[in-house]
């Protein structure tokens, strides 16, 4: 017995040496990350690449995943109460300005800088450009590319002889024309345009992609919601009326309890073949060409989002004809200005953690953005990635595996490449509490809007008031100043 | 007495202490109680009612907490947020004018009958005054917006969910409890089928409710599609909308009231019920004579303890519409998590507070004004 | 012997005996009953049978029997109990939920014993003096920026002080009624009041995102009921052997142990399958006070509301496990649950 107890003690000191040996090997040994995301996507490559990494790094990655609704407010908190038991998190660039003004963001200029590894040149310049930066320094690893996208139905329209809607006014007319269809062939009638509408949700950014188109054409340094002399709200005026009108009219065109519905309704909608329109970010791709799920693989188009053969003048209000002057940028006669909407998950660390435990996070993040597992999990819809590097827009096998088509993936692919490369991509909003702004105020307000509580003139004035009293309330300098940084104004 | 006085002298060194605590045995029994509540009850409001009245704002290394006074409750009530809180107003018409007057008379004559009962104590009476007054207001504002042109803020549709539930509620509870008071077979499987849906956790219902009401893929699609509904759905229409959510709550809580009157069915008087029966009263004169005033008290406690519950409701309406279509749903817990969601933790405590007044006001009326009587009331 | 001719109408609708229903009536209550029967069954079943199913199957459409509609998958049970931590959170569910109940019922039942046998009193001048005091304390604290501990020594000492002279000085008491009345007044606050707060407690004393934070606040947010209930029972009780026992020389408190708890056994069972209930199913709090390590139940089933939508069959999964242990514990206590919660209300 005491010969056992020798011999256990021996084989586990000699384990404990080797496993010691061999840590000594890995950078990062006995190094615990904790990354806070959201469950669901985002968590699922975060947690599958985990163990690859600690096998070659040593470092722990220990993913923490809240519900979205929370996750803004649980870093937050953390960070702001001095909790610090979040090391780092991946969530959205919008949310950094609200970090950065605690001092809760590490720089990571340096680190990237000094980082050969993580290509920043074929990041997407928007991303790399815009998104991961503010005032110049970058503050997060893009580790996905978010912004909207048109979907459609290449069968329906093709049978009904329309072309891809290029303008919102086009984009309506398609709807209504081919509404009440049956485009699955089930014997029900099916819905011509399928847009999330749902409060509290995800639909809010929704209606700066049509009023975008029409307020913002010479470039992402415009802006789209704030007139850059004075901070007033681009909604008191013809575009924003006319992006509500749309917003109206649509629902007449979709399921009827598009109210009620939220991205992740629509998108199911659309792979199982019941809206002939869809607007949503990247992940409508990926879901369409699941070989198991979707019924329209082979049948869908991704395009650009509508742009708007007119524009907003800024100082009248009223909406004049695109010319070369006011339209720089225009296809074909057309402005199109892609909303970067969200903005594109991305790990930011926190500047109050260990430097080794910054060092392992970031060397972490770094890992997931490298081409060799980013153009791989841009690939899978599960992951919630969509493709922002120049290397991900070109059909390989690892789209082929995913099951995409060469047709396909290069409408789709084209797609997400000409909307990276417009030179008019919005920038989500980014001053402080911009959450106020667009999840209390303009939600409500849409959501009142759309089930009839008030009328158009009523929205406006609600959005306009609400916006300027926010923005008295926390200076208006400030914002003005924060805005024009984001968006690189002068 | 020599005796006693002997042993007490003998024993008193040694039992001082143990003595000590006998005599304050009551005080030293509750305070672990009172100390828990203190922490977690008084604490925390006092620190609420500080971060009410100011603003939050993140700064460097950390945040700052700026005093402003009642400026959230004002908004709330009268500035940017009134349309939010309490609604928008419509056009009253003679119709809500004449019940306004009518609440208002009988408001003032059960004043002026217990000022003049000769009992009216000062407490009573400021206790009386401040019901009256608040009863009055809610009535007011609940009326102005459900009127034609009006727009119900979160104090009114919580009101609804809590008078309707409420009530809805009580009476299902009483009915399948006096269903199964029948002689009947089956009891206790009924009694425990029942009572699983309080058990199911309240945002496990919530999605549930959401699968089922779902028009084009849950299990009632092809009966909404069969009654050619299926263009019309409940999420894009206020009421229809309001009362999904009361649906949910309603399948949940009924079950609570049912076990606790069928107890007290269970427990009427046997023997006076008997004798009703052998005299050839039928069931309405039973339930009216004996089964009522037996299950009164304990039918008045039941529907308190439903009541402080039931403003407290937030999973439904998040979970289902997310307050939506419009304001329709939210009710004021979501009113409140939704402005903390966002940084606004003064609008988020002030809200708290509301509610917190309200349903204080409402319980405690509801105590004095039905449960102490429904208690004597019991013969 | 009297033959009385029953007409069609009698033999339907009277009774053939005081303890039998009539068949009409008989058929309608287990008619109706049956309807309610399924009102409570139909989305219990939808949730059990959507725990079977994979995404395509909710997409597109409803499917209702598995093997008949659709081919039933253990996808879901395999993802959530197998490669999903469901674990972690189902044994904090069930250490937080049953510590905070036992902690519960005890503390409050003991209070509730005291406060129908014993005369408990606290002056309103010491209520008041403390309330101030405890401002003055937070605002020194939070506003001035006075080190916690001098702050609270400083307001201990003025607190004794007060004690002894002012409040011995009056005569205006709160008796056992307002003492009981304020415990449990506490159940209607609304949890959104107090949660920020009892985070930043927490926070200062870094038990966040542990159980141990979770069982003190449940504990706390369920006493009033405790109280509220027991309250009832000890009062239905005759004082008769207490006061005996005390005559014979036992201490309140070995009079409460071994007399009037036992007593109240079953008030006290249903009391206590009550409270477990809410404490299982609270959502509110442990959403705010728990991050990875303390997770509850609840929270993991909001959580699976991800960006790709409620993953719904997951959601089921998890509903399933939580209810199966309560049905179970509720089927064999049920009968205790009736006779419990009757004699504690009857009272007043």
């Amino acid at each position: 017995m005491r010969r056992g107890f020798l011999l256990a003690s021996i084989s586990a000191v000699c384990g404990l040496v080797s496993s010691l040996a061999m840590a000594q090997d890995k950078p990062f040994a006995g190094v615990t990350v904790n990354v806070m995301t959201q469950t669901g996507a985002i968590q699922e490559p975060l947690q599958r690449r985990a163990p690859e990494f600690e096998a070659l790094t040593g470092a722990k990655i220990n993913v923490i995943a809240v519900p979205f609704s929370d996750l803004y407010q649980k870093v937050l908190t953390d960070w702001a109460s001095g909790t610090n038991s979040v090391d780092a998190a991946v969530f959205a660039p919008q949310w950094m300005v609200d970090y950065i003004a605690g001092g809760y963001l590490e720089d990571l200029t340096p680190r990237v800088e000094a980082d050969p590894n993580i290509k920043q040149d074929d990041v997407g310049a928007f991303f790399r450009d815009f998104s991961e930066r503010y005032n110049g320094k970058i503050y997060m690893i893009t580790l996905d590319g978010d912004f909207h996208m048109m979907y459609y139905r290449k069968d329906v329209l093709e049978e009904a002889g329309l072309e891809v809607p290029k303008t919102w006014d086009e984009y309506l007319e398609v709807a209504k024309a081919v509404h009440g269809k049956d485009m699955n062939g089930d014997g029900t009638p099916d819905f011509g345009s399928c847009i999330a509408k749902k409060r509290n949700a995800q639909s809010y950014w929704f209606v700066t992609d049509v009023v975008g188109s029409m307020t913002q054409s010479k470039g992402t340094s415009q802006g789209a919601f704030f007139n850059t002399a004075d901070m007033s709200p681009l909604v008191d005026n013809e575009a924003f009326r006319k992006a509500l009108d749309f917003l109206a009219e649509s629902t007449k065109y979709g399921p009827p309890d598009e109210l009620n519905l939220d991205v992740s309704d629509t998108r199911p909608l659309f792979a199982s073949g019941r809206c002939a329109l869809n607007l949503d970010w990247g992940d409508v791709g990926t879901i369409s060409i699941d070989p198991v799920n979707s019924k329209v693989i082979g049948k869908w188009g991704a395009a650009i989002m509508p742009g708007s053969r007119e524009v907003l003048n800024w100082e009248t209000g009223k909406l004049e004809p695109c010319t070369a002057e006011t339209c720089p940028h225009a296809v074909d006669g057309v402005n199109h200005a892609p909303f970067a909407a969200f903005g594109g998950w991305g790990g930011g660390i926190n500047a109050a953690a260990d430097p080794k435990v910054k060092d392992a996070a970031y060397a972490f993040f770094s890992y997931m953005t490298q081409p060799e597992q980013s153009n791989q999990d841009v690939t899978v819809g599960g992951t919630g990635f969509n493709p922002y590097r120049m290397s991900q827009l070109s059909f390989s096998d690892l789209w082929k595996n995913a099951g995409m088509s060469e047709e396909e993936a290069e409408i789709y692919l084209g797609a997400i490449n000409q909307s990276m490369s417009s030179p008019n991509m919005i920038l989500d909003l980014r001053i402080p509490q911009n959450q106020r702004y667009q999840q209390v105020v303009l939600d409500e307000a849409i959501s009142r809007f759309l089930a009839g509580e008030i009328d158009k003139e009523a929205t406006v004035q609600a959005i306009e008031e609400g916006w300027n009293e926010l923005t008295d309330e926390i200076g208006r300098d400030e914002q003005l100043e924060i805005y024009k940084a984001t968006i690189g104004a002068s | 007495m020599t005796a006693a006085a002997g042993t007490a002298l003998e024993v008193a060194p040694r039992a001082s202490l143990g003595e000590w605590l006998d005599r304050h045995s009551g005080r030293i029994m509750v305070l672990p109680a009172v100390v828990i509540l203190l922490c977690f009850a008084i604490f925390p409001l006092i620190i609420s009612a500080y971060l009410a009245l100011s603003r939050f704002a993140l700064a460097p290394g950390g945040f700052t907490l700026k005093f402003i006074g009642l400026t959230n409750f004002r908004k709330l009530l009268v500035g940017s947020q009134q349309y939010h809180f309490l609604g928008t107003f419509g056009m009253l018409g003679p119709l809500q004018w004449g019940l306004m007057a009518l609440l208002a008379v009988a408001l003032l004559f059960l004043l002026a009958r217990y000022l003049l009962s000769g009992e009216a104590t000062v407490i009573g009476t400021i206790g009386r005054l401040i019901s009256a007054s608040v009863v009055m207001g809610l009535a007011i504002v609940g009326a102005a917006t459900i009127a034609a042109g009006g727009v119900p803020g979160t104090l009114v549709t919580t009101l609804l969910y809590v008078a309707v539930g409420v009530i809805v509620q009580f009476l299902l509870g009483l009915g399948l409890a006096l269903l199964c008071g029948q002689p009947i077979r089956g009891r206790n499987i009924f009694r425990v089928l029942f009572f699983i849906p309080l058990i199911v956790t309240p945002v496990g219902i919530a999605y549930t409710f959401r699968m089922l009401a779902d028009m084009q893929k849950g299990p009632f699609a092809p009966v909404v599609r069969a009654f050619g509904i299926s263009e019309w759905s409940w999420a894009t229409e206020a009421w229809s909308a309001r009362l999904m959510v009361l649906v949910g709550d309603t399948w949940q809580w009924t079950p609570f009231m049912f076990i606790v009157l069928l107890a007290a069915i269970e427990n009427q008087p046997r023997d006076q019920v008997e004798a009703a029966r052998l005299d050839g009263a039928n069931g309405l004169q039973i339930f009216r004579d004996i089964t009522w005033p037996a299950i009164a008290p304990i039918a008045a406690t039941v529907v308190l303890i439903r009541l402080i519950e039931a403003f407290k409701i937030i999973d439904l309406p998040n979970v289902l519409t997310g307050g939506g279509p419009g304001l329709a749903t939210e009710s004021m817990t979501l009113h409140s998590f939704i402005a903390w969601r966002t940084q606004d933790l003064g609008g988020s405590a002030a809200v708290g507070y509301m509610l917190l007044f309200v349903s204080t006001v409402v319980c405690v009326s509801f105590f004095n004004f039905v449960v102490r009587p429904a208690r004597r009331f019991q013969a | 012997m009297k033959s009385q001719a029953r007409s069609l109408r009698q033999r339907l609708f009277e009774p053939t005996g005081l303890d039998r229903q009539a068949p009409v009536p008989k058929i309608a209550t287990y008619a109706l009953l049956l309807v309610w029967s399924l009102v409570v069954l139909v989305p219990l079943y939808w949730v059990l049978v959507t725990s079977f199913k994979l995404p395509g199957h909710v997409d597109n459409g409803p499917f209702y029997i598995p093997f008949v509609d659709f081919t039933p998958s253990l996808q879901a049970w395999d993802f959530m109990l197998l490669q999903n931590n469901t674990l972690g959170p189902y044994l904090n569910s069930v250490v937080v939920a049953l510590a905070s109940t036992i902690i519960a019922v005890v503390v409050g039942a003991l209070a509730a014993y005291a406060l129908v046998r014993t005369r408990v009193s606290v002056k309103i001048v010491t209520v008041a003096v403390f309330l101030v005091l405890l401002v003055a304390l937070i605002a020194a604290i939070a506003i001035f920026g006075i080190p916690w501990e001098i702050a609270l020594s400083v307001a201990a000492a003025l607190f004794l002080i007060a004690l002894f002279t002012i409040a011995r000085r009056t005569r205006l008491a709160l008796g056992n009624r307002d003492i009981e009345f304020w415990i449990i007044s506490n159940r209607i606050m609304p949890p959104i009041v107090a949660v920020l707060p009892i985070y930043v407690m927490f926070q200062q004393l870094r038990l966040l995102d542990t159980q141990l934070a979770l069982i003190a606040t449940y504990t706390a947010i369920n006493l009033p009921i405790v109280v509220w209930l027991t309250r009832d029972f000890f009062a239905a009780i005759p004082v008769d052997l207490e006061e005996s026992a005390e005559i014979d020389g036992a201490s309140k408190f070995r009079v409460f142990f071994t007399i009037a708890l036992p007593l109240v056994r079953s008030g006290l069972v249903a009391t206590f399958l009550l409270v477990l209930i809410l404490a299982w199913n609270e959502y509110l709090l442990a959403l705010f006070l728990s991050n990875a390590n303390a997770q509850t139940m609840p929270v993991l089933v909001s959580a699976q509301n991800t960006t790709r939508g409620p993953q719904w069959w997951n959601m089921s999964v998890l509903i399933v496990i939580m209810i199966a242990p309560v049905i179970a514990i509720a089927a064999v206590l049920q009968k205790h649950i009736a006779r419990g919660l009757l004699v504690g209300a009857v009272k007043g």
